[in-house]
C-alpha cells in the first residue's frame, strides 16, 4: 500500500510556522484518505435502508439479491448474532430486526464484487413492512398517547436531568427585572468534506482492522469488539489521513464500521464501504436539535442574578452520545457568568427522525446563542450596555462558578474589551449593527470517563538519533501533530525536523478518549511533554554511563563534563546493544488530580477552561431582510499559543463554521425524512459568504497547560452564534430566535407577517 | 452506452435522422449525472457554429452552446445584452459555468434558470433545426411546455444560436437575483428588464420575473402600468408593487415561503428596472452599455 | 456497459483507454489511471473537491462524461509535482497554512492554477471568486486566498 511520504522541498523556519510535513503530502495529492485504499480481493458493500419512519419488518426476501452476479453476501438482521449496543445507551441492533425507526435506518447489507453490483443487489432485496405511526416533533412525542420508539423508554424520553444551584426562586423575586425567550436550532450537520468511509479486513488470526479515520479510534474499536464479541486486542484501527472531523468523527458511523466487519468477516474478503454525501446527511448523526426556553433573573444595577431554563433536545431515533451533548449544553455555557442561581430542567426525546449526535462545540454552541441573546434582551430592558453587562458578570481567573469549575486561568474581561475595541464598539458606523458575546469550554475535559482522565504517550529514541512519539490523539488537519512535535522538541531540546508523531495505529499508540472536550493540547500534551521528558533523563543517565562522567543535553546534543560529545545515535546504540534490542523509551502519564464532583454533577470536570469573546458588525437590508456580515472578531485565551500558523487557521475555520450555524444551515424535515440531503441545499459557507475576520490572543500562561498553552479547537465555534443574532438585532430592532437567522426571516420578523412555508 | 463528440451540425442532425427516442443532445451535458443517462449521446460542444458569439447585421447572435463563463466574459453581449451577462455571472460556481451552456440552460427548463430569464426579457430568439433540415426562429419564452419540461423535442430538434437585437441608443438592459448565499445557490427569485427611454419616459418595456410558472414570464400587467410613465423611484416602486400583486408564486421547504417570494420578486423588478433605466440614460449620451 | 475507446492529453502525455463513456471524468481518473489526488466529496458538482483542469478551465470532473474528454487536455493535482518539484502554488499554499485537513485542496490548487493562468496578477475579490465553487469546511477560506495572492506574486517574479 503507497504510504504518500514526500519530502519536504521547501524549508519553513520552525519557529514561525511549523506545520507536519505531511502538509507536502495533501498538497501535492498524494496523501491517502480513506477513499484513496485499495486492496486485492476487495469487495464493495452497499447498505438497504428503510424509507418509513416507523415500521415493522415482516418479511425480507433476499433470494433475488444474493442470486445476483458478483454478490458474496447478503446479510440481515436476523441472519446475525447480534445484540443492542450504543456509546451511552444500548438502544441500537447492528441491523434492524423488527422495527425500523427513522427513515435511513439499517435494514440489510450487501457485498459484491463492484459498487454497481453491490447497489444494484439490494435494491432487489424485498422487505415487507406494517407501516407504524410516527412522531417528528419533541412535544408530540412527550404528549400521552404518542407513538412509543422504545420499550424501555416509556414517554420516549431518553435522558433527563433537573438541577438546581442556589435558589432560583428567590432570585427572580428579587430581579429587577426578568426576560424570557423561546430559541430553537435544528440540527447541524459537521459537513467535513470527506465522506465516511471503511476498509474492512478480517482474518481469523490477526482478527479485524478497520482502515477508517475517526477521532477517537480507540473508543470506536471498544464498541466494535463488544458488539461482534472480539477480545479489544484483536480489533486493530488503523487511520488514513482524515478530510475533516470536527466532533462528527469522533465514533464516526459506528454503524458502517459494523456492518463492514460484519460483511468482512461473513466474506473472508476486505470489503469497502463508503456512504454517499446524501447518506452523510440522511443518517449521519448530527447535533441535536434543541429547544430552550430561558428565562433571566437581573437586578437593576446589572447584576445578573439567575437563569432557569427548560429545554428539550431532539434525540432521534437512536442516542449515541445524545445525552452527553444535551448535559454539556444544559450547563457548560452557565459558567460564562456568575451566575447566583440556576435551575435548569432537559429532557432528551426521541423521536423517529435522524439519529443525532455531537458536533464542535458538543452543545455549548447552543446554549451560547440562546443564553447570549437572552442576555442582550436584558440590557436592552435595563439601558445597559450589552459591553458592560458581560464585563461586570463574566467570570474571572480564580473564580469557581455556579457549577463548581475551578478557573485555574482565565482572560475572558480582557477578550471582551479587547474584542470590542477592534469592532469598533464604541465608535460605530452609520447603519450598521454591532453583537458581542463570551464564551467557556472545558480545555482537556476529565468526566467522560471517570477511571481515565489523562492520557499516556510515549517517545522513543531511534537508532538513526531521531525520536518517535507515540499518542492516541488525532491529527485531522488542525495540527495537533506539528504541536505535539513542537511540544516534545522543546522538552527533549533538539530540533522539531527530528521528530515524528504517530497516532494512527491502535496496535502502536497508547490508549486514547480522543478529540471530547479539547484534551488534546492539555491532556495529551502534557503526556507527550513527559513522555519526552523522561527520554530526555534516560538519554543523559545512559550517556552519562557510556562516559562515566557527568553530562549536560543541551541545544541539541549530549556533551560530558569534559567536552567529549555523545552522538545520539551512539546512545541508542548503546542501550540496543546491553539489552540486545530494546530501544530507550520515555513513558509520560499525565493523570489529572481526581475532581470531587457530585451526583449533581457539581465539580471541576476539566484540567482548565478556555474562553473568547466573540464580536461582529452587520448590516441588515430593510428591504429583503437580507443580512451582510461585515466583521468579525474573534478575541481569545487559550493560554500561551503554542502553533500560531495552525491556531490562526483554527479560528477562521470555526468562525466561519459559526457563521454557517448562525445563517445558512440547519436540517429540514419532511415526514420525518431529510429534505435538504445534499450539499445544494444544506448550505455551508462559500468564500464569498465569509467576512473579514479577525483573530486576536490573549496570551497569558495557564499554570496546567503544556508551556501554559490552552485548547482552542472546539471553543472557536461558539459565540459568533450570540455575536450576530445580537448584531442583527441591533440593527433590525427586531430578534429572531430560530435558528438558522436568514433574510426572509429577519423580514417576516421586520415586516410583522405570518410566516408559512 | 454511446458517446460521440460532433465536429459539426451536419453530422449532429445525422444522429437526430433515426428519430431514435434513446439519443439526447447534450452540450455541457453536466446535468445528466443528476438524471436518467440515456443511452445514447451527441456532444455538441465543440462546434464552432454553436459556440460562436458575434455581431452579425446589427444582431447577437450567441451559438447554443456558448458557456456561461464565455458568454459573461464576452465585450460583445456586455455592450448590448447587459442582463445576460449579469445573468450568466451569478450561475453556480466558476467550474459550472466553464461546461454549461446558455442552450443547456433553456432546453433544461427550469422555471428561474437565470440566463434563461434574461434572454426572454431580452426578447431573445431561438434559432432551431429539425432532423430534415427544416430550420425555425421562436421566440425563447415558447421553448417551455411545462414544469421542468422543455418543449423542444429532443429526439429530433436541435437548438443552434439565440439571437438578440442589441440595446441601442437610449436602451438599456439588467439582471437581478436574490439566493441563499453568493455561489453554489439556486436563485429565490429572479427579474430580468429591457427598457427604451426617450426624453427620460419609458418608451418599450420587457420585464420578465422567475420562478412565477415554469417558464421565464413577462409581467404584462406591470409593463402595461409603468409604460409612458418617468424612470424614477415613483415608477419602480409602482412596478414593485404591481409585480409583486400580478404574479403566482409557490413556497416551499428548500427555498422559502410564497409571501417571501411574492415580496422578492416586486424588489427585484425594481432593482432590474432601475439598473436598466441608468444604463439606457447613459447610453442617451451615446456610449453603450 | 459498453466501452469506448477515449483518447486525449493527460497531465502532458497522450494516453488511451477503453471506458464507459458515460462514467465520469472523476471516476476514470482515479479508477482507471490512480491518479487519486483528485477527490469525490459530493458527486454532484455541488463542492468542487473534484476540481480538474479541461483545456486549462477549471471544472467539476464528477459531472463530466468520460466521453467528453476525446481529443482534450485535462490537468490533475499530479501534473504540478511531475517531476519530484512542486508548484509555487503548492509552496504558498503550505507557506500559508493554507492546508488543514487536505482534502479540498487539490480542488482549491486546481482553480487557482485555472485562475492564474488566465489572470495572473489578480484581485483578492477576484481570488474569493475563483474559489467560490470549491467548499472548505476546515479553513474559512482566509489562509487560502493569501496563499493564492502569494502564489501570484511567486509566478509573476519569476
Amino acid at each position: 500500500m503507497p504510504t504518500g511520504i514526500v519530502e519536504s522541498p521547501v524549508k519553513i523556519d520552525p519557529r514561525v510556522a511549523f506545520q507536519s510535513p505531511e502538509v507536502w503530502a495533501k498538497v501535492t495529492g498524494k496523501a491517502i484518505y480513506g477513499g484513496d485504499l485499495m486492496l486485492p480481493g476487495m469487495l464493495y458493500g452497499r447498505i438497504l435502508r428503510s424509507p418509513h419512519p416507523h415500521a415493522r419488518i415482516k418479511k425480507i426476501d433476499i433470494k433475488q439479491a444474493s442470486g445476483l452476479a458478483g454478490v458474496r453476501a447478503v446479510l440481515t438482521g436476523s441472519s446475525i448474532v447480534q445484540k443492542p449496543y450504543g456509546i451511552v445507551i444500548d438502544d441500537e441492533l447492528p441491523l434492524a430486526e423488527a422495527v425500523v425507526r427513522y427513515i435511513g435506518d439499517e435494514v440489510a447489507a450487501v457485498a459484491a464484487v463492484s459498487y454497481e453490483q453491490a447497489a444494484e443487489a439490494a435494491r432487489l432485496i424485498r422487505v415487507e413492512y406494517e407501516e407504524l405511526p410516527a412522531v417528528f416533533d419533541p412535544a408530540e412525542a412527550l404528549k400521552k398517547g404518542a407513538p412509543q420508539l422504545h420499550a424501555k423508554f416509556p414517554g420516549n424520553i431518553a435522558w433527563e436531568r433537573h438541577l438546581e444551584r442556589g435558589n432560583c426562586d428567590q432570585a427572580f423575586r428579587e430581579a429587577d427585572i426578568v426576560v424570557e425567550n423561546t430559541f430553537t436550532v435544528p440540527p447541524i450537520h459537521s459537513t467535513y468534506l470527506e465522506p465516511t468511509v471503511c476498509l474492512a479486513v478480517s482474518d481469523p488470526y490477526n482478527g479485524l482492522i478497520l482502515h477508517t479515520a475517526v477521532q477517537s479510534p480507540d473508543q470506536v474499536r471498544t464498541i466494535v469488539a463488544r458488539v461482534l464479541d472480539l477480545p479489544l486486542s484483536k480489533v486493530r484501527v488503523i487511520g488514513p489521513v482524515m478530510g475533516g472531523g470536527f466532533g462528527g468523527r469522533v465514533y464516526g458511523n459506528l454503524k458502517l464500521y459494523i456492518i463492514a466487519s460484519l460483511l468482512a468477516i461473513r466474506t473472508g474478503r476486505p470489503i469497502k464501504m463508503q456512504l454517499t454525501r446524501e447518506e452523510e446527511f440522511l443518517v449521519g448523526r448530527p447535533l441535536i436539535g434543541a429547544e430552550l426556553k430561558l428565562r433571566m433573573a437581573v437586578r437593576s444595577d446589572g447584576t445578573i442574578l439567575a437563569r432557569e431554563a427548560d429545554i428539550i433536545t431532539d434525540n432521534g431515533a437512536y442516542s449515541a452520545q445524545a445525552p452527553w451533548v444535551s448535559k454539556t449544553l444544559s450547563e457548560r455555557n452557565d459558567s460564562v457568568y456568575q451566575f447566583k442561581a440556576i435551575k435548569t430542567k432537559v429532557r432528551l426525546v426521541y423521536t423517529n427522525k435522524v439519529p443525532t449526535g455531537q458536533y464542535r462545540a458538543y452543545g455549548n454552541q447552543v446554549a451560547n446563542f440562546a443564553t447570549e441573546s437572552l442576555l442582550d434582551m436584558a440590557a436592552a430592558k435595563l439601558g445597559f450596555d450589552p459591553l458592560e453587562i458581560r464585563l461586570k458578570n463574566c467570570v474571572r481567573a480564580g473564580d469557581v462558578t455556579v457549577h463548581g469549575l475551578q478557573l485555574k486561568s482565565c482572560a475572558l474581561a480582557d477578550c471582551l474589551k479587547a474584542a470590542a475595541a477592534e469592532i469598533g464598539w464604541h465608535n460605530r458606523k452609520e447603519g450598521r449593527g454591532y453583537g458581542i458575546s463570551a464564551a467557556i469550554h472545558s480545555s482537556g475535559s476529565v468526566v467522560f470517563d471517570k477511571n481515565f482522565r489523562g492520557a499516556a504517550a510515549l517517545a522513543r529514541l531511534e537508532l538513526d538519533g531521531r525520536v518517535s512519539i507515540f499518542s492516541g490523539e488525532q491529527d485531522y488537519g488542525q495540527g495537533a501533530h506539528a504541536t505535539f512535535t513542537l511540544i516534545a522538541a522543546r522538552a527533549l531540546g533538539i530540533p522539531a525536523e527530528l521528530i515524528t508523531i504517530h497516532t494512527r495505529d491502535t496496535l502502536a499508540s497508547p490508549f486514547s478518549i480522543g478529540a471530547l472536550g479539547m484534551r488534546q493540547t492539555t491532556i495529551g500534551g502534557n503526556a507527550i511533554r513527559l513522555a519526552a521528558e523522561q527520554l530526555r533523563e534516560k538519554i543523559v543517565q545512559t550517556a552519562a554511563d557510556m562516559v562515566n562522567e557527568p553530562v549536560i543535553f543541551e541545544g541539541g546534543s549530549v556533551k560530558s563534563a569534559s567536552g567529549q560529545v555523545i552522538e545520539l545515535p551512539a546512545i541508542a546504540f548503546r542501550y540496543y546493544s546491553l539489552t540486545s534490542g530494546l530501544t530507550l523509551v520515555g513513558e509520560g502519564k499525565y493523570v489529572p488530580a481526581e475532581s470531587a464532583y457530585d451526583k449533581s454533577g457539581y465539580g471541576n470536570i476539566a484540567v482548565t477552561y478556555s474562553f473568547a469573546a466573540h464580536a461582529a458588525e452587520v448590516e441588515v437590508d430593510k428591504l429583503t431582510g437580507e443580512i451582510i456580515v461585515h466583521r468579525i472578531v474573534a478575541a481569545h485565551d487559550s493560554g500561551r499559543i503554542i502553533n500560531h500558523l495552525a491556531a490562526l487557521g483554527q479560528v477562521y475555520g470555526g468562525v466561519t463554521q459559526g457563521l454557517g450555524m448562525s445563517c445558512f444551515e440547519g436540517y429540514l424535515f419532511e415526514g420525518g425524512r431529510v429534505a435538504n440531503a445534499s450539499l445544494a441545499d444544506y448550505r455551508i459557507p462559500t468564500s464569498l459568504d465569509v467576512p473579514a475576520i479577525v483573530p486576536l490572543f490573549i496570551e497569558q500562561d495557564d499554570p496546567e497547560g503544556p508551556y501554559g498553552a490552552k485548547g482552542l479547537g472546539e471553543i472557536v465555534q461558539i459565540p459568533v452564534l450570540g455575536a450576530i443574532a445580537n448584531a442583527i438585532a441591533d440593527t433590525a430592532g427586531v430578534r429572531v430566535t430560530d435558528l438558522p437567522i436568514t433574510a426572509e426571516k429577519v423580514f417576516l420578523a421586520l415586516s410583522g407577517w405570518e410566516c408559512e412555508a | 452506452m454511446s458517446y460521440r463528440i460532433a465536429k459539426n451540425l451536419d453530422s449532429a442532425l445525422e444522429a437526430l435522422k433515426e428519430k431514435d427516442p434513446a439519443t439526447r443532445i447534450v452540450a455541457g451535458a453536466t446535468d445528466l449525472f443528476l438524471q436518467e443517462m440515456p443511452a445514447r449521446l451527441v456532444d455538441v460542444s465543440s462546434i464552432e457554429e454553436l459556440t460562436a458569439i458575434e455581431e452579425i447585421d446589427n444582431r447577437l447572435v450567441i451559438g447554443a452552446a456558448a458557456t456561461h463563463a464565455r458568454a459573461a466574459a464576452s465585450e460583445l453581449i456586455k455592450g448590448r445584452a447587459a442582463a445576460l451577462v449579469e445573468a450568466c455571472l451569478q450561475v453556480g460556481s466558476p467550474q459550472v459555468r466553464n461546461i454549461g451552456t446558455l442552450g443547456g440552460n433553456v432546453v433544461n427548463a427550469a422555471p428561474a434558470a437565470d440566463a434563461a430569464v434574461a434572454l426572454v426579457a431580452l426578447g431573445a430568439k431561438a434559432v432551431l433545426v429539425d432532423s430534415s433540415g427544416v430550420w425555425r426562429e421562436e421566440a425563447v419564452a415558447r421553448l417551455y411546455s411545462s414544469y421542468n419540461c422543455s418543449a423542444l423535442d429532443g429526439c429530433t430538434e436541435l437548438l443552434v444560436r439565440f439571437l438578440i437585437e442589441p440595446c441601442g441608443q437610449g436602451e438599456g438592459s439588467a439582471f437581478r437575483r436574490f439566493a441563499a448565499r453568493k455561489a453554489l445557490a439556486l436563485p429565490l427569485a429572479n427579474a430580468a428588464a429591457r427598457l427604451k427611454l426617450e426624453n427620460g419616459m419609458i418608451a418599450s418595456l420587457s420585464l420578465v420575473a422567475a420562478p412565477v410558472g415554469p417558464a421565464p414570464t413577462r409581467l404584462i400587467g406591470t409593463e402595461a402600468a409603468i409604460l409612458g410613465k418617468p424612470a424614477g423611484e415613483e415608477t419602480w416602486l409602482l412596478a414593485a408593487e404591481t409585480a409583486a400583486e400580478e404574479v403566482e408564486v409557490r413556497g416551499s421547504l428548500l427555498r422559502c415561503s410564497a409571501a417571501y417570494r411574492r415580496h422578492l420578486v416586486g424588489i427585484l423588478t425594481a432593482d432590474a428596472l432601475r439598473a436598466a433605466a441608468r444604463r439606457a440614460a447613459v447610453s442617451q449620451s451615446g456610449s453603450l452599455t | 456497459m459498453e466501452k469506448e475507446l477515449i483518447k486525449f492529453m493527460l497531465n502532458g502525455e497522450p494516453v488511451e483507454v477503453y471506458n464507459d463513456p458515460a462514467s465520469s471524468l472523476l471516476h476514470l481518473l482515479r479508477e482507471k489511471f490512480s491518479l487519486t489526488g483528485t477527490k469525490e466529496g459530493c458527486g454532484e458538482g455541488e463542492c468542487g473537491a473534484c476540481t480538474v483542469l479541461l483545456d486549462d478551465l477549471a471544472v467539476n470532473s464528477c459531472l463530466i462524461p468520460a466521453g467528453k474528454v476525446n481529443g482534450r487536455s485535462v490537468e490533475t493535482i499530479e501534473a504540478l509535482s511531475k517531476d519530484g518539484g512542486v508548484d509555487p502554488i503548492q509552496e504558498a499554499f503550505v507557506e500559508k497554512g493554507a492546508v488543514q485537513c487536505g482534502f479540498c485542496t487539490p480542488g482549491m490548487v486546481m482553480s487557482a492554477r485555472a485562475l492564474l493562468k488566465q489572470n495572473p496578477d489578480p484581485d483578492p475579490e477576484e481570488i474569493k471568486m475563483a474559489i467560490s465553487g470549491n467548499l472548505c469546511r476546515c479553513t474559512g477560506y482566509k489562509q487560502i486566498e493569501a496563499a493564492i495572492l502569494l502564489a501570484a506574486g511567486k509566478i509573476n517574479s519569476k
